[in-house]
């Protein structure tokens, strides 16, 4: 069991370190095979640790182990400690599966490229960052995964760094994301000040209940979460991010890092539960930003970036989830939309590398025709996502809706708001499934559309995406509320649901959800296949993203320029930089004045040596 | 009589201890300094005879006087003749009249403080043993009580003559004159 | 002990010593200069040794012997630099190299 998972843990390490170390010696495919096997030998481990756990009863699967104690300081004590529970496995299930998909993906999308070795050496850096996030045991060590993540999000979004946007990018989401680290932290730091422990179990049963201490601390946790998972108001960076290699979104900023916020809300439920206030704001910024992606995702013209959204609208359901305590729904639906969405950006990922790295979905019009098997598996990706029937997203997407329906007056509103964000899942899905892969190839597709040994794209991309399809499609079976839900029974005891809905309230939502998506669809069809009319003018507000960029920079940017000036031109010159010069000067006349005495005459300087010993003998004397 | 002896032996030794310092400072040519330091390390090998040193005694002359002197003269007669035109220095004379007064009020001192602290324990030395300074008792020492001077005197001769190698080939290798000269033969 | 007491020889130090500083200050051949460096160390050699007799042990004759070691080495490292200088032509007064003038 600890062997199982320390390896899994570490095969990725393993990896980057063997790439990094191995430099120019190993060949650019060796580096993608050393990636791709050692992230699926992490998955082997995870499945190892998953039938172990399968095997024991219920009530005991939590299992810790410490190698050492990294940290200690004073009466405080962090060991480098794994746990492997319930939420724990499905997770590295998820994120080594989905990360070992992507990365084989990846030798046919990165193929050629200039810097292949670092973006494996990167993605594999990435994968153990996120298992270490996934499988601490600890808060601290689970800040280090989250700091490492970021990490390997900034290095990834600017791997192309020699795209200016690309860098810019990169920063943005780094700052972002260190704003949520910074509260984070702090959360952190007021529990360890309460608790004198960061040890899951123990500082959760310690942890204040209510009171000013539990919100602050909630806060903060929610803080970090909304970084990562970029929700509003920390959502800015995530559509930036498409800049990175298309393999990067699908596995970072689509399937395991952005879902990492809820991992976290999950994790740590018992603090927010602590919290109601936060719990309510976790669910209430949820829901607002699944509204406002949807709308924006409407206007967006580059592929990426509709996705981009769409991911921003999907984590919004899941925070809704979470935040009312439908912890079950909340993971369930992160797994599920780990594999729809990751295909979506794979088959995404086809056209755009098919055709010389178009992402305007203006010029990629009707490309559907001549990728037939692509449109298959972004039909089914966007299927899964709207919700419809048999595909995944149906099942888990409903049931979060059915919580809400449950949960008194504010779920209520919530719910509306949810319907209303699953009409426009359809509506943006389909407006892309219309645009790009329906109708007459334009000039431009037909142009540019190179074909790859007769085939879409190599064998690699093609089979990823072909099991990504399949998962799509099958997973959501998993659980089919009221009849069975076996990621409800396996996830209760490390997180009870706060409520569970009827299965009137299933059915009901089963049923609208279906039916606003299928509205969303048919009014896609109208506007973008049937009548064929051009892509609208769409609405200044929407394509400024509600102005949420600019805000920032007046808000933020612009005054802590004014002020650093302001600083700088009253403060720093006259009184700081004056009195340093003053300082300066004084020094070196003084010394101009010292090296005179600095004859360069050895004569000299041994007359002073001869005269010091004078004065030391009549010291000695007098002092005698 | 014995006693008397060695008053007689001790002033002997003294004085050309004196004279031939005296010597090295006041000689035009530093071969005649050097050759008198010979006669000055000898004098006090003798001193230290008489203060029962048999074993620094003997490394003075050895070592000092034969060793150290034989290079000093090398050195002297591989730079040939440089007998100075002006052998005291020149420049300021308030450095000289400096000098002078530091040498005299040092050495004013220390017959001060001797003459203080007469008829104290100054007089009165300890007896001794047959074999005080025998190069075994010395070398009991050295390994024993002062083994770290011993092994750090060890470092500083053996990066002194890491030194001089340096030196010696440095001046060697960058020589402007014979590199031009090296220039022209070829 | 026969012959002059210990103040003799602290007199006859200091006056070895005051020999050898006043050949340091006022000679102008790095070489004599040497040689007048060698006096003073010689002179408090000297008081190690005499000091040693007076207190009946042997610790000073060690280290004057490491004294004269650390001379040693302080001649060659000496002797080095003048025929450096020689090498180069440089004329050997100290009052020349003035250099390191402030």
């Amino acid at each position: 069991m600890n062997a199982a998972t320390w390896i899994c843990l570490l095969l990725p390490l393993a990896s980057t370190l063997a790439i990094t170390a191995g430099g120019t010696k190993l060949s650019r495919r060796a580096t993608g095979w050393i990636s791709t096997v050692t992230t699926f030998g992490s998955f082997a481990a995870a499945c190892v640790c998953f039938g172990i756990l399968l095997s024991e009863d219920s009530s005991q699967r939590t299992h810790v182990t410490t190698s050492w104690t990294w940290l200690s300081a004073g009466q405080y004590k962090f060991g480098l400690s794994l746990l492997t529970d319930q939420l724990s496995v499905m997770m590295m299930l998820i994120v080594a599966g989905v990360s070992g998909l992507i990365i084989a993906y990846s030798l046919g999308y990165m193929d050629g490229e200039d810097e292949e070795r670092r973006f494996f050496a990167y993605m594999s850096l990435f994968v153990f960052s996120m298992l270490l996030l996934v499988q601490s045991a600890n808060l601290l060590l689970l800040l280090g995964g989250w700091g490492m993540v970021g990490l390997s999000s900034y290095l990834l979004i600017g791997f192309y760094q020699e795209r200016e946007s690309a860098v810019a990018a990169a920063k943005k989401a780094f700052v972002m994301n260190a704003i949520g680290d910074a509260t984070f932290a702090l959360a952190l730091f007021l529990l360890v000040q309460q608790t004198g422990t960061l040890d899951f179990p123990q500082a959760f049963g310690a942890a204040p209940l209510g009171g000013p201490l539990a919100n602050l601390i909630a806060l903060g946790l929610l803080g970090g979460a909304l970084a990562k998972s970029a929700q509003l108001p920390l959502h800015t960076w995530l559509p930036d991010a498409m800049e990175g290699p298309t393999p990067v979104s699908a596995l970072i900023h689509a399937a395991t890092m952005v879902t990492a916020g809820v991992y976290l809300i999950v994790r740590c439920h018992i603090l927010f539960e602590n919290a109601h206030i936060v719990r309510d704001l976790a669910a209430g910024l949820g829901t607002a930003t699944l509204l406002m992606a949807g709308l924006v995702a409407l206007v967006q013209v580059d592929i990426k970036r509709v996705i981009a959204y769409s991911t921003m609208s999907q984590i919004g359901y899941m925070f809704l989830a979470a935040g009312l305590g439908a912890y079950a729904n909340a993971m369930f639906h992160l797994m599920t939309h780990a594999f729809f969405k990751a295909l979506l950006f794979l088959a995404a990922g086809l056209v755009i590398h098919a055709l010389t790295g178009e992402q305007d979905i203006r010029r990629l019009q009707g490309v559907g025709k001549l990728m037939p098997r692509t449109r298959a598996g972004f039909l089914i990706g966007s299927l899964a996502l709207v919700g419809i029937f048999p595909f995944a997203g149906f099942f888990s997407k409903d049931e979060i809706l059915a919580s809400a329906l449950a949960s008194g007056w504010y779920g209520h509103i919530l719910y509306v708001v949810g319907m209303i964000g699953a009409f426009l899942t359809g509506l943006y899905a389909f407006r892309l499934v219309f645009i790009v892969f329906t109708g007459e190839p334009s000039p431009f597709a037909r142009e540019h559309y190179h074909a790859h040994h007769g085939k879409e794209g190599p064998y690699s991309m093609l089979v990823v995406v072909f099991v990504l399809s399949v998962l799509s499609t099958v997973a959501g079976f998993l659980q089919w509320e009221p009849l069975w839900g076996l990621v409800s029974k396996w996830l209760d005891p490390i997180a009870p649901p706060l409520v569970v809905p009827t299965s009137r309230d299933d059915w009901i939502s089963s049923l609208v959800g279906l039916l606003m998506g299928l509205a969303g669809i048919a009014v896609a069809w109208a506007m973008y296949s049937a009548a064929r009319v051009e892509v609208p003018k769409p609405w200044t507000i929407l394509e400024r993203k509600f102005y949420f960029d600019e805000l920032y920079d007046v808000v933020f940017y612009r005054t802590s320029d004014l002020l650093a000036r302001s600083l700088g031109a009253l403060v720093e010159r006259p009184l700081i930089g004056g009195s340093l010069s003053l300082l300066g000067e004084g020094f070196s006349s003084g010394a101009r004045e010292l090296g005179r005495a600095q004859t360069g005459l050895v004569r000299s300087y041994a007359l002073a040596l001869a005269g010091g010993l004078v004065v030391l003998f009549v010291v000695f004397l007098v002092v005698k | 009589m014995a006693n008397f002896i060695v008053w007689v032996v001790w002033f002997f030794a003294a004085f050309a201890c004196l004279a031939s310092a005296l010597g090295v400072v006041t000689f035009k040519n530093p071969f005649y300094s050097a050759l008198s330091l010979i006669g000055n390390l000898g004098a006090l090998a003798v001193l230290f005879l008489l203060l029962a040193g048999e074993f620094v005694a003997a490394g003075q002359v050895l070592v000092y006087g034969g060793a150290v002197m034989v290079m000093f003269l090398f050195v002297i007669a591989y730079l040939g003749d440089r007998s100075e035109e002006s052998p005291w220095s020149g420049g300021p004379s308030w450095l000289a009249a400096g000098a002078v007064l530091a040498g005299a009020a040092l050495l004013a001192e220390v017959i001060v403080v001797v003459g203080l602290s007469t008829g104290n324990v100054l007089s009165q030395p300890k007896h001794i043993g047959r074999s005080f300074g025998s190069p075994a008792s010395v070398g009991r020492l050295f390994l024993t009580d002062h083994l770290l001077a011993f092994e750090v005197t060890s470092i500083v001769l053996l990066v002194a003559a890491v030194g001089g190698v340096v030196l010696g080939a440095h001046a060697r290798r960058i020589d402007p004159v014979e590199a031009e000269r090296a220039d022209a033969r070829a | 002990m026969h012959g002059p007491d210990i103040q003799w020889y602290v007199v006859l130090a200091a006056l070895l010593f005051a020999t050898g500083a006043l050949g340091v200050m006022l000679r102008r051949s790095p070489l004599i200069i040497l040689l007048s460096v060698e006096i003073m160390l010689n002179a408090a050699n000297l008081l190690l040794i005499a000091f040693s007799r007076l207190h009946g042990r042997e610790d000073g004759q060690v280290f004057a012997i490491s004294v004269m070691a650390v001379a040693a080495s302080e001649v060659v490292v000496g002797l080095g630099m003048i025929v450096a200088l020689g090498r180069r032509n440089v004329e050997l007064d100290v009052d020349k190299l003035r250099t390191l003038r402030g």
